[in-house]
């Protein structure tokens, strides 16, 4: 059973439609790999409202959009506004809880592989680089 | 004087996407270098490049010695002396059966018993003989194959952070697909921050650890899962001893050590043998640590790492003594 969840859950995750090829799946895997992340100065954020859109890559399965309050010079808040899916138990909100806590949007580096989430990071960035 | 501005290079390479960063005066220089190690060792030891050391030991499987790099050679003898202190839980001549379920293709189904019979047979890593005189390379039966899937990235790590050194880079890390070493601490001086992929939620992690001088590696269940007509479903970590996906009760082993090649294999060995079996063999092992997670999410970490791990919200931890 949760084998079939697993792979529901993957297969949803990566919006897989039916008769995509396969060279295709992983150029637009490569592609969301290959999405930096390094544009944000979390030491210099202006207060305030700010809303980030990602287009989500080639076929636009990662497309989301996100708001983030600043205050008091620090992202106090994200909130999806549309296109983000979460991936399992709370896992986005978790992902959204990671960025907030260690004021930035990605730990150094992950031991593992991980695709979706950063497509979503991507907004968060879009929407703080105008906090910059 | 340490530059502010770190280089950052991305390559695809030995089937994944790698990833440097270094801070240095050379550091741009330093991460060329890197980028061209990598290309060099893909094609000594890669088994998908027909000119290869690999490649050439396993065309001749059962009939010829060839002569290898001595590099290749000493690679080969360390992952014959760990295949041993594993147990054989690493087995580098597990080529047969990884084709066999097709693994590294885009799909993969389960083979027909009659013939995973037949290819189990073909690993034992007792058949790659090593003659140190002549630097030759044999295995002793034809059909037999190694793949260094499970060592080589391991060790390019390890060449990596020489690498580093060289071009007197004192702050750096690489990410080898999921296999991370890192040189030094950051240029502030705080450790390294490595995250830990959950290996069932996309987007989440099982937490994170701090490193310096460290080499991280996850083997997680979570990779390359496919399921077949029936509805079953497959990693890609297959037992030599069975022929079958691992079913140990662990869905994902981070091995954290000084080195990398051995980090690699004993995240695989680690995989294949469970909790008991695994802590024992690690114990083997100085300032060797590991993470591991079980299938029902609970997570061990061994006592060397109390103080560095810090797990994500939600994740329940135990300390092994």
């Amino acid at each position: 059973m949760i084998g079939w969840i697993i792979v529901l859950v993957v297969l949803t995750a990566a919006g897989i439609p039916a008769g995509i090829g396969i060279s295709k799946l992983n150029k637009e895997h490569a592609e969301a790999r290959n999405v930096s992340l390094n544009g944000v100065d979390f030491n210099s954020l202006i207060d305030g409202e700010y809303t980030g859109s990602y287009e989500g890559g080639m076929f636009k399965w990662r497309a989301n959009t996100v708001k983030v309050i600043v205050s008091e010079g620090k992202l106090s808040e994200i909130e999806p506004i549309s296109g983000v899916v979460d991936q399992g138990k709370g896992s986005t909100k978790m992902l959204y809880d990671r960025v907030i806590a260690n004021q930035s949007l990605m730990v150094d580096t992950i031991s593992g592989a991980t695709l979706t989430s950063k497509g979503y990071l991507k907004a968060v960035e879009i929407a703080l680089s105008q906090a910059n | 004087m340490i530059s502010p501005q770190p280089a950052h290079k991305e390559q695809t390479s030995m089937g994944t996407i790698m990833s440097h960063k270094a801070f240095g005066m050379y550091a741009e220089d330093c991460l060329d270098a890197v980028c061209r190690e990598v290309a060099r060792l893909e094609s000594i030891l890669s088994r998908y490049i027909p000119e290869s050391d690999v490649s050439r030991i396993n065309q001749n499987a059962g009939r010829n010695f060839v002569e290898v790099n001595p590099e290749t050679f000493n690679i080969l003898a360390r992952s014959l002396e760990l295949s041993a202190i594993c147990d054989g839980n690493f087995d580098i001549t597990i080529a047969p059966l990884v084709n066999l379920w097709n693994i590294g293709k885009n799909s993969f189904t389960q083979p027909p018993i009659r013939e995973m019979k037949q290819v189990l047979e073909l690993v034992n890593y007792r058949d790659l003989i090593l003659d140190a005189s002549s630097k030759k390379v044999g295995l002793s039966r034809p059909r037999q194959a190694i793949d260094l899937g499970g060592i080589g990235k391991g060790y390019t790590g390890d060449c990596i952070l020489e690498i580093f050194r060289d071009f007197g880079v004192t702050s750096a890390y690489s990410n080898l697909g999921g296999n991370v070493v890192t040189l030094g601490a950051k240029p502030d001086g705080t450790p390294w921050n490595i995250g830990i992929q959950h290996p069932r939620l996309v987007d989440s992690l099982i937490g994170s650890l701090a490193v310096i001088d460290r080499s991280i590696v996850t083997s997680g269940s979570y990779q390359r899962f496919s399921n077949d007509s029936l509805g079953n479903q497959f990693h890609h970590i297959i037992d030599p001893a069975t022929g079958y996906p691992v079913e140990s009760g662990l869905v994902s082993v981070t091995i954290v050590s000084d080195n990398a090649m051995t980090a690699d294999v004993l995240s695989t060995a680690l995989f294949v043998m469970g909790v008991n079996r695994g802590m024992e063999l690690l114990m083997s092992f100085p300032k060797t640590e590991a993470i591991l997670m079980d299938s029902e999410e609970k997570v061990f970490v061994s006592k060397g790492l109390k103080g560095h791990f810090q797990p994500n919200e939600g994740i329940e931890y135990t300390i092994l003594e």
